[in-house]
C-alpha cells in the first residue's frame, strides 16, 4: 500500500513538473484535422466564370441582384447590435442590397476573440474546404500567405485596374510598396485594404517653455541638438536650482527603433535605420543594425549618455517607463508620434501644470541626412477575391461605394451625420447631432444606451478610409482654415492644437521616412535563428552605449551576426525581395 | 492431507481476515478518499491529459497542422537545443541563480526561524510573521515596476546611498549585480513561507526537552544549538529536496520583469530564452522540447534527493 502510494504521488509530481513545461506552450491539443494541407485538387470545372458579369451592373447598381458570399469575425468595435439584428441581417446589409443590388451572405460567423476567426480560416485552408467569394483578412502575414498559397484566390491586377474608382487608386499609388507582401511572380494577389497615412511616423517634441526659459532655438541638427540637451541639462530648466533634469527621454528595452520614446532618429542621421531591412544604393536589401553607421551613431549615443544627456536607465526602460522620464518633467525632449498629446502628455500636465510642448523636424545628420522609421505603406489588411467567383468585381463596387459616400462624405450629403440615424447617430430636436446614446436612449432604440457602429460591420472593416485624408486635414486646419466637413469638424473637436500641428510638421518631412522593406512573412532561417542575431545586437549595442564594451566590438559583432545565419537570412530577403518587386 | 487442508483453510481464514479488514477501513476513511477525489480529477485532467502534448517536442508543430497533422522530425529540436550556441551559457545561468536562490530561500528562513521562535511577545511574533510573508502575494509584473523604480540610477535606493557618500550601484545594469539583485529579492519576497514551514516544527518541540537541557545547566545558546536547530533539520531537508526539483526554474516572472540587453549575458535563463526563442518566433516545438528536457532532469533530481534524504536525515515523505 505505502509503495503503491509513494510511486503514485511521485509520477504525480513528475506530471506536474510536465504539464507546467507543456503549458508553457499554450499547447493547445485540440486542432485535430486529418487531412492534408493541399488545396490544389480542387478547382472548378465551371468554365464560365468571368464573362458575362458585368452587363448586369448598371448605373451604381446590379439590376439583377447578386450574392456575394464571405466569412467573419465579429470584432469588439463592431459588435454592438440593434435588437433583432445581427451580422447577417442588419442597417448595412439591407442599405448595401437596396443601393447596389449586392446581397451578402455569411458563410459562417465567429466572435473574433482570441484569433477564433484566424483559427478558423486555417482550418478552413487546412482541411480544402472551398473559400467563399470574398474573404478579408487582418493580421499576421503568416496566415496572408496561407491563404495566397492555398491557390483558391485570383491576381487582382486587372480587377483594380478596370473596376477600382479613383479614391482607391490613388490610395494605392501613394506607395506601391503597398503590394510587396502580396506579390506573387508579378501578380497581385490581394486588395489592400486602405489605412490612414503618416500616423505612425515620428517627430520631435521639445519642452517649449524650456526653450523660451533659456531662450534656445529648437535645434535641426544633430550638433544643435546636442548644445540643447546640454543646456538642459545644466542650466536648470525647471528652475528648481537642482542639476535633476536630462535631455532626451529614451527606452531601449526593446530595440533601438520603437513606436515611443524612438532614437532611431541618431541612425538615420548617419544614413542607417537599425531592427529593419533598408533598400541600399545598389539596389538590395540590408539589415540596419550592422551597417557601419551604427557605429557613429552608436559612438554619439555612447557620449551623450556619459554626459548625461540621456538616462543611465535607458536600457532598463521600454517605451512606456521611458516615455515617464518626459512626463514626469525630467526629460526636455522625446521623438515620438503625431498624437502623444492624447497621450501620455496629459500625465506631464498634471505633473507639471505650466508645461508647453511643441512638435519640431526630425533634425539632420553632420552631412544633412535625416531618417526615421516610418513611411510603412498605409494597410491594415487584405480583401482576397475567389478564383471561381460569379462576380469578382462585385466586392471592388462595394469598396467604390464606401470611398464615395462614406470616406468623406461632404456637408449636406447623405451620411454627413453617420452611417445610419439611431445607430450610430441621432438628431435632437433643435437638429443637432448626437452620438451619446446613454443620454438618450429613446433616440436610439433597441440599443440600450449604446450606440451600434454600423460602419464597423462592413466587409472593409471601417467603410473605406482615404490615406492622405488624415494628414491633409491637420495640415489644413494648421494653416488656419476653418474645418467645413463633418471629417474636420470631427478632427479639429477632438485634437489638440499641438496634435494638429504636429501633423504638419510629419507630413511636410514626409520624404525622410526610411521604411522597412522586409514585408514578407519570417523566413526559415529567421525562425532558426532571429533571437540569437537579436540578442547579438541588442546586447552589444546596449554595453557599447553604457561604456561595457569598446565601440569596436561593433565589428566583431558583425561579423559573428554574418556567421551565425544573418548571411543568409540576408540572402533569403533579397530573394524575397527579387520576387515581390 | 489433513494437514495440508488444515493449513489451507487456515490461509483462507487469514486472507479473509485481513480482506475484512481492509473493507472495515475502507468503510471508515472513505470521506477522506473523497476528499482526495477533486485533487485527483484535477490533477489527471491539468498534469497528465495535456502530456499527449509533449509529441511536439518530436514533430515541427505548426497550429493549422495540428498534432496529428505535423510532420515528425524525430530528435531534431534537441540535437537544435544543445547545438545553439547560448545554450551553455543560459543552462549556466540558470544553475546558478537558482542554486543561490534556493541555498540562501533555505539559510534565510532557517535564521528567521529560530530568531523568530526567541521572541516572546505572541503579538508582535504573529504580526512579524504576517509581514514577512505578505510580498509572497504579490506580482512580479508589479514588484518589476517598483524595483525598477527603485532601483533606477536616480531612485530610492541609490540617492540614499549617494546621501552616504557611496557611488550609485548599477543594480539592474550590470551582469553581476542583477543576479545579486534578483537572489535577494527573490528570497526577500518568498521567505516568509519557509519561516512558516520552520515555526510550525518547531512548534512541535516537546517543551520538556527544554527544561531538561535548563536543568543540565544549558543556557540559551546551547538549547538552541542541540535541541531547536536538530529538531527543525528533518523539514529542512524536505524543504530542500522539494527546491532541488526545481534547480532548472530559475524564474520566469522574475527575471522577465526585470532584465534586459545589458544582462543577457548573466541574467537570460532557459525559461525567458524559451520564450524568446520559442514562444515569440512561433517555434512550439522548440518550447516543449526544452521544457521536456527541463522536467526530465527535475524529475532525476526529485528521486535522487528523496533517496538522499532517506539516507541520510532519515526522512521520508511517503
Amino acid at each position: 500500500m505505502k509503495r503503491w502510494l509513494s510511486i503514485l504521488l511521485i509520477i504525480s509530481l513528475a506530471g506536474v513538473l510536465a504539464a507546467c513545461a507543456g503549458g508553457n506552450n499554450g499547447g493547445t491539443t485540440s486542432n485535430s484535422n486529418s487531412s492534408n494541407t493541399s488545396n490544389s485538387g480542387n478547382k472548378q470545372n465551371e468554365g464560365s466564370t468571368n464573362t458575362a458579369e458585368s452587363s448586369n451592373f448598371v448605373d451604381g447598381k446590379y439590376q439583377e441582384p447578386i450574392t456575394l458570399t464571405t466569412v467573419w469575425g465579429i470584432n469588439e468595435n463592431g459588435s454592438v447590435f440593434k435588437e433583432g439584428e445581427s451580422i447577417e441581417d442588419n442597417v448595412h446589409t439591407r442599405l448595401i442590397k437596396e443601393r447596389l443590388g449586392i446581397d451578402i451572405k455569411y458563410n459562417w460567423v465567429v466572435t473574433n476573440t482570441n484569433d477564433a476567426y484566424k483559427t478558423k480560416l486555417r482550418l478552413m485552408l487546412s482541411s480544402g474546404e472551398k473559400m467563399p467569394d470574398v474573404v478579408t483578412y487582418r493580421g499576421d502575414l503568416e496566415t496572408v500567405n496561407m491563404l495566397i498559397d492555398s491557390g483558391q484566390f485570383m491576381p487582382v491586377d486587372e480587377l483594380v485596374e478596370k473596376y477600382a474608382n479613383d479614391t482607391y487608386k490613388e490610395g494605392l499609388a501613394l506607395d506601391p510598396a503597398i503590394w510587396l507582401p502580396i506579390t506573387r511572380d508579378g501578380q497581385k494577389m490581394a486588395l489592400p485594404i486602405l489605412d490612414y497615412a503618416y500616423n505612425d511616423d515620428h517627430v520631435m517634441w521639445i519642452r517649449q517653455d524650456w526653450l523660451d526659459k533659456l531662450k534656445l532655438q529648437a535645434p535641426t541638427t544633430i550638433e544643435e541638438l546636442e548644445a540643447v540637451m546640454d543646456a538642459f541639462v545644466n542650466q536648470d530648466p525647471d528652475g528648481n536650482n537642482k542639476k535633476d533634469t536630462i535631455g532626451l527621454a529614451t527606452g531601449f528595452k526593446n530595440g533601438y527603433n520603437t513606436w515611443m520614446t524612438d532614437i532611431g532618429f541618431v541612425f538615420g542621421a548617419y544614413g542607417t535605420m537599425p531592427g529593419q531591412w533598408n533598400l541600399t544604393e545598389d539596389g538590395k536589401l540590408e539589415n540596419g543594425s550592422i551597417n557601419p553607421n551604427a557605429k557613429t551613431a552608436l559612438a554619439k549615443l555612447k557620449e551623450w549618455m556619459e554626459k548625461g544627456y540621456i538616462s543611465e536607465d535607458s536600457a532598463l526602460y521600454d517605451e512606456n517607463a521611458g516615455s515617464e522620464l518626459f512626463t514626469k518633467g525630467e526629460a526636455g525632449i522625446i521623438f515620438g508620434r503625431n498624437w502623444l498629446p492624447a497621450w501620455p502628455f496629459p500625465d506631464l500636465l498634471a505633473n507639471v501644470p505650466d508645461a508647453k510642448y511643441k512638435a519640431y523636424p526630425i533634425p539632420a545628420g553632420p552631412d544633412g541626412k535625416i531618417g526615421s522609421a516610418g513611411g510603412n505603406p498605409p494597410v491594415n489588411g487584405y480583401i482576397f477575391v475567389n478564383k471561381d467567383s460569379k462576380n469578382p468585381e462585385a466586392i471592388l463596387h462595394y469598396y467604390n461605394w464606401f470611398f464615395d459616400n462614406l470616406a468623406n462624405p461632404q456637408p449636406g450629403s447623405e451620411f454627413e451625420n453617420g452611417f445610419a440615424e439611431g445607430y450610430d447617430y441621432a438628431l435632437l430636436p433643435d437638429g443637432t447631432v448626437t452620438t451619446d446614446a446613454a443620454a438618450h436612449p429613446d433616440l436610439f432604440p433597441g440599443l440600450k444606451g449604446q450606440i451600434a457602429p454600423a460602419l464597423y460591420y462592413t466587409l472593409t472593416y471601417e467603410g473605406a478610409r482615404i490615406p492622405s485624408l488624415y494628414g491633409e486635414t491637420h495640415l489644413k486646419l494648421a494653416n488656419g482654415e476653418e474645418p467645413v466637413t463633418p471629417y474636420e469638424k470631427t478632427e479639429f473637436n477632438s485634437r489638440t492644437k499641438e496634435n494638429i500641428e504636429a501633423m504638419k510638421v510629419v507630413v511636410e518631412q514626409k520624404d525622410i521616412r526610411m521604411k522597412n522593406y522586409y514585408m514578407g512573412p519570417l523566413t526559415e532561417t529567421m525562425q532558426d535563428k532571429n533571437e540569437l542575431l537579436n540578442k547579438l545586437v541588442n546586447e552589444t549595442y546596449s554595453k557599447i552605449i553604457y561604456g561595457q564594451q569598446p565601440l569596436d566590438s561593433f565589428d566583431t559583432m558583425v561579423e559573428n551576426w554574418f556567421k551565425s545565419g544573418g548571411e543568409q537570412i540576408t540572402n533569403e530577403v533579397n530573394e524575397w525581395y527579387e520576387n515581390a518587386k | 492431507m489433513d494437514n495440508v487442508a488444515r493449513a489451507q483453510l487456515q490461509d483462507n481464514v487469514v486472507a479473509a481476515k485481513k480482506r475484512k479488514r481492509e473493507k472495515e477501513k475502507l468503510s471508515r476513511t472513505w470521506p477522506l478518499h473523497l476528499m482526495l477525489l477533486p485533487a485527483a480529477i484535477v490533477t489527471f485532467i491539468f498534469a497528465y491529459m495535456p502530456m499527449g502534448g509533449l509529441v511536439m517536442a518530436f514533430q515541427d508543430f505548426k497550429p493549422y497542422d495540428g498534432i496529428f497533422g505535423s510532420k515528425f522530425v524525430g530528435l531534431k529540436h534537441f540535437e537544435f537545443m544543445f547545438q545553439y550556441p547560448d545554450s551553455k551559457e543560459v543552462i549556466w545561468n540558470t544553475l546558478v541563480i537558482s542554486s543561490l536562490k534556493i541555498v540562501f530561500g533555505l539559510i534565510v528562513p532557517f535564521v528567521f526561524a529560530i530568531l523568530l521562535n526567541e521572541v516572546r511577545k505572541m503579538a508582535f511574533k504573529r504580526t512579524i510573521q504576517t509581514l514577512v510573508y505578505l510580498p509572497h502575494f504579490i506580482s512580479w509584473v508589479i514588484l518589476g515596476a517598483i524595483l525598477t523604480d527603485m532601483l533606477s540610477s536616480k531612485g530610492i535606493v541609490n540617492s540614499t546611498l549617494n546621501s552616504l557618500g557611496i557611488q550609485s550601484i548599477p543594480w539592474l545594469a550590470d551582469g553581476n549585480w542583477f543576479r545579486f539583485t534578483v537572489v535577494v529579492s527573490d528570497i526577500w519576497q518568498n521567505f516568509g513561507f519557509n519561516t512558516i514551514v520552520f515555526l510550525a516544527s518547531l512548534a512541535g518541540v516537546n517543551p520538556a526537552l527544554y527544561e531538561a537541557a535548563e536543568v543540565d545547566g544549558a543556557n540559551r545558546w546551547k538549547q538552541t544549538l542541540h535541541i531547536t536547530v536538530p529538531a527543525m533539520i528533518p523539514i529542512a531537508v524536505v524543504v530542500g529536496t522539494l527546491s532541488l526539483g526545481n534547480i532548472l526554474n530559475g524564474g520566469f516572472d522574475q527575471i522577465f520583469n526585470l532584465y534586459n540587453t545589458l544582462v543577457y549575458d548573466k541574467g537570460d535563463i532557459i525559461d525567458t530564452f524559451v520564450y524568446r526563442t520559442a514562444i515569440l518566433n512561433g517555434q512550439y516545438s522548440f518550447g516543449t522540447a526544452v521544457g521536456l528536457f527541463k522536467s526530465a532532469i527535475g524529475l532525476v533530481l526529485i528521486v535522487i534527493s528523496y533517496r538522499m534524504a532517506y539516507k541520510f536525515a532519515g526522512y521520508r515523505i511517503f
